[in-house]
């Protein structure tokens, strides 16, 4: 059973099933590998936004805490760790 | 042995504590400059190996890769590669990496040694991975690498000497070899980094407890802003009340000096020169450093704390509603020290439109060059009392208002040039959230001494300049006996013709003296005060002693001092960000468009303050 990432509830982690790279340009693709957010990864969202709006989204890849467009979460399929 | 001085970088991830390890290898020996073409800051620096042979170091940007998103990152990329203008190759290379996030430094790491360089892997902020519950075996890592590694701990200077010992050794082994291929691609590169730190990890518990706990609170989505609101408040009664002292002292030489020359030399040309120009024109400027300071203190505190990032990720929600990104918060925040290196840190914003938006905008952060301005008002006609037997100051509280008008203009100015003139796609924002750190006091004190420098440097140069013309246009031709010698000079005469296109928004024959010298610098308008108001006091030393912000408040009504507020909120009166915006932007379309629609806002804004204060009656 897999959710979209900009969805899946705060706090608990998930695997990444799969990445949607079409709904992003090249270079946003890039990035998020260069940060270690590829299939198979296993992440943590942690925070999202504020009152303003429930964009962006933090979250922790093993050491490392990086913050993501929802947009972007929106194309990343996970599923339960 | 004669051979050049060789020279090393230092390269690595954004957030490996780069900076801080250049920091403790050159000390203050370091120059800051641009890459010739672009404006990426070029940090190089020297120090020496153990027996005395120099080296010199530059410090290149953080970047992820070798594939550049970002004008700054494309510098790392091409000093590396040596195809980096006026920059010869490096000799050697020290890698940086956060010990605590090897899995993903790595990457890059490998990237690098794929090259063939000599380098040396610095195992950095070793503590903080200590702290986290890290164990790391290094020569285990250094074993999977085939290079030497050496743990340091750049802010407390350690493992320094090793560093360069290992590097000295790099250079006098290598041996020329072609570049092997990087993996393949991105995912056997992060499966290749991942494998070898795991065989270097010995021992470890889970992740950052104590990052991940304050960020709790911190990033709650009503509790967090609370605090960054609460911060930034702090900041400016903190510029308000802990400057006094310093400034009232800086204030007190000044007239020192100014009562020693008057007494000890004739009086003559040179003596008015420099008694009511220099002494009184870039001595009213240079007493507002204190408070400059205090303001860029507080913003290195914010960034090397971590908590910058974190400011940025609660801003991106109502940045985002404008049609920017949280990215732009820093160069904006930065902007309010001043918009120069402001409108320089959106180097780091990857989309143009999103770029071009953010520069736009800066002028309209409060940077410190309108402090002068603001205090000498706000002391003028603002009551020093607190508000309804609260501890919180009236005048930090306008100086607060002044402050978060030009917040709520630049948001409003990007929500229209987003669709307008910079129309374009909503742009990303992917960013790396560094660990929590304890500022160290030797960065933030290099740090802090650079910007004075920079201030005293623009005292003693633009603006001691344009007040030197100022004091000879409102000297000569002399007045005749009985008439206002500041009136009948050539100054006063280009005044009198400017006020009549600035006189329906309040402004009088004082403000359009102060206006015209302070395009150079908005502050020079308070220096050009001090030197008409020095020229006009003569040898009548009652008058002369009498304090600039006494003297306007008794020439000016509360509806002009507010009008003037209001104008200096917008006016771009500031001749290096209009430099630095060409450099940015490639050319004189946009600073001109800048320059034009600042103009207009700041004429209607004074304009507006002033016909709603003459109707509540405080014309």
């Amino acid at each position: 059973m897999t959710a979209l990432l900009d969805k899946s509830p705060l706090g608990v982690a998930v695997r990444i099933a799969r990445i949607d790279w079409t709904a992003m340009s090249a270079e946003e693709g890039r990035r998020l590998r260069e940060f270690g957010l590829m299939e198979g990864c296993e992440i943590t969202p942690h925070h999202r936004g504020s009152i303003f709006s429930r964009d962006p989204l933090a979250l922790t890849i093993g050491r490392m805490k990086v913050i993501i467009r929802s947009s972007q979460a929106a194309a990343i399929e996970v599923e339960p760790a | 042995m004669t051979a050049a001085i060789p020279s090393i970088a230092l390269v690595g991830n954004p957030n490996a504590g780069k900076s801080s390890l250049f920091n403790a290898l050159t000390g203050a020996r370091q120059k800051i400059a641009n890459y010739p073409g672009v404006t990426v800051e070029r940090k190089a620096g020297h120090a020496s190996f153990a027996d005395g042979r120099p080296i010199s170091l530059i410090d290149l940007p953080g970047t992820y890769s070798l594939t550049p998103a970002s004008l700054d990152e494309a510098v790392t990329r091409d000093v590396i590669l040596g195809k980096q203008a006026g920059e010869t190759r490096p000799d050697a290379l020290i890698i940086v990496l956060d010990a605590a996030n090897l899995d993903n430094h790595l990457c890059f790491a490998l990237e690098l040694l794929a090259l063939g360089l000599p380098t040396v892997v610095a195992l950095n902020m070793l503590d903080l991975a200590t702290r986290d519950g890290l164990t790391l075996d290094t020569e285990r890592l250094s074993k999977e690498l085939g290079v030497p590694v050496v743990p340091t701990v750049a802010v407390r200077k350690r493992g320094l000497t090793e560093l360069l010992a290992a590097v000295d050794g790099a250079i006098a082994s290598h041996q020329p070899r072609a570049a092997v291929a990087a993996p393949a691609n991105d995912a056997s590169l992060h499966q290749r980094a991942r494998a070898i730190a795991r065989v270097a990890t010995v021992d470890e518990t889970p992740v950052r407890r104590w990052t991940q706990r304050v960020d709790n609170v911190v990033l709650h989505p009503i509790g967090g802003l609370i605090i960054l609101v609460a911060l930034m408040f702090v900041m400016f009664q903190a510029v308000f009340s802990w400057a006094t002292p310093f400034a009232d002292a800086l204030e007190g030489v000044i007239g020192v000096v100014q009562t020693w020359v008057v007494g000890t030399f004739p009086d003559n040309f040179l003596r008015g020169l420099v008694v009511e120009g220099l002494l009184a024109g870039v001595g009213a400027v240079v007493v507002f450093l204190p408070q400059i300071l205090i303001l860029f203190l507080f913003i290195l505190l914010l960034e090397a704390s971590g908590y910058m990032t974190r400011a940025a990720f609660l801003m991106d929600g109502l940045m985002g509603k404008v049609g920017l990104s949280g990215r732009g918060f820093i160069p904006l925040l930065s902007s309010f020290a001043c918009a120069v290196p402001g409108i320089m840190a959106t180097r780091s914003i990857p989309d143009e439109k999103d770029r071009l938006t953010t520069i736009l905008i800066a002028p309209l952060m409060t940077c410190s060059a309108r402090m002068p301005v603001y205090t000498l008002i706000i002391g003028a006609f603002i009551p020093a009392q607190n508000v309804g037997g609260t501890p919180i100051g009236l005048q930090g509280l306008v100086l607060f208002g002044l402050f978060i008008s030009g917040i709520v203009g630049a948001l409003l100015v990007a929500f229209v040039l987003r669709r307008s003139v910079t129309k374009g796609n909503a742009t990303g924002f992917m960013m790396e959230m560094p660990r929590y750190q304890w500022p160290r006091l030797n960065d933030i004190a290099i740090a802090l001494w650079q910007r004075a420098w920079i201030f005293l440097r623009r005292a003693g140069t633009i603006i001691a300049a344009t007040t030197v013309v100022l004091w000879l246009l409102l000297t000569f031709p002399q007045a005749p006996a009985g008439q206002s010698q500041v009136e009948y000079s050539a100054g006063g005469r280009i005044a009198s013709a400017l006020e009549v296109v600035v006189k329906p928004i309040g402004f009088n024959h004082d403000i359009a003296l102060a206006l015209i010298p302070a395009m150079a610098a908005r502050e020079v308008a308070v220096s050009a005060m001090a030197t008409a108001n020095a020229i006009d006091a003569g040898d009548d030393e009652d008058a002369m002693a009498e304090a600039l912000g006494d003297r306007i408040a008794g020439r000016w009504s509360i509806a002009t001092a507010l009008a003037f507020l209001a104008w200096f909120v917008f006016a771009p009166q500031c001749i290096s960000t209009i430099a630095i915006t060409k450099r940015e932007t490639n050319g004189w379309k946009w600073p001109m468009f800048m320059v034009g629609y600042l103009f207009l806002l700041a004429y209607a804004a004074a304009g507006i303050t002033y016909w709603t204060a003459v109707a509540f009656g405080l014309g």
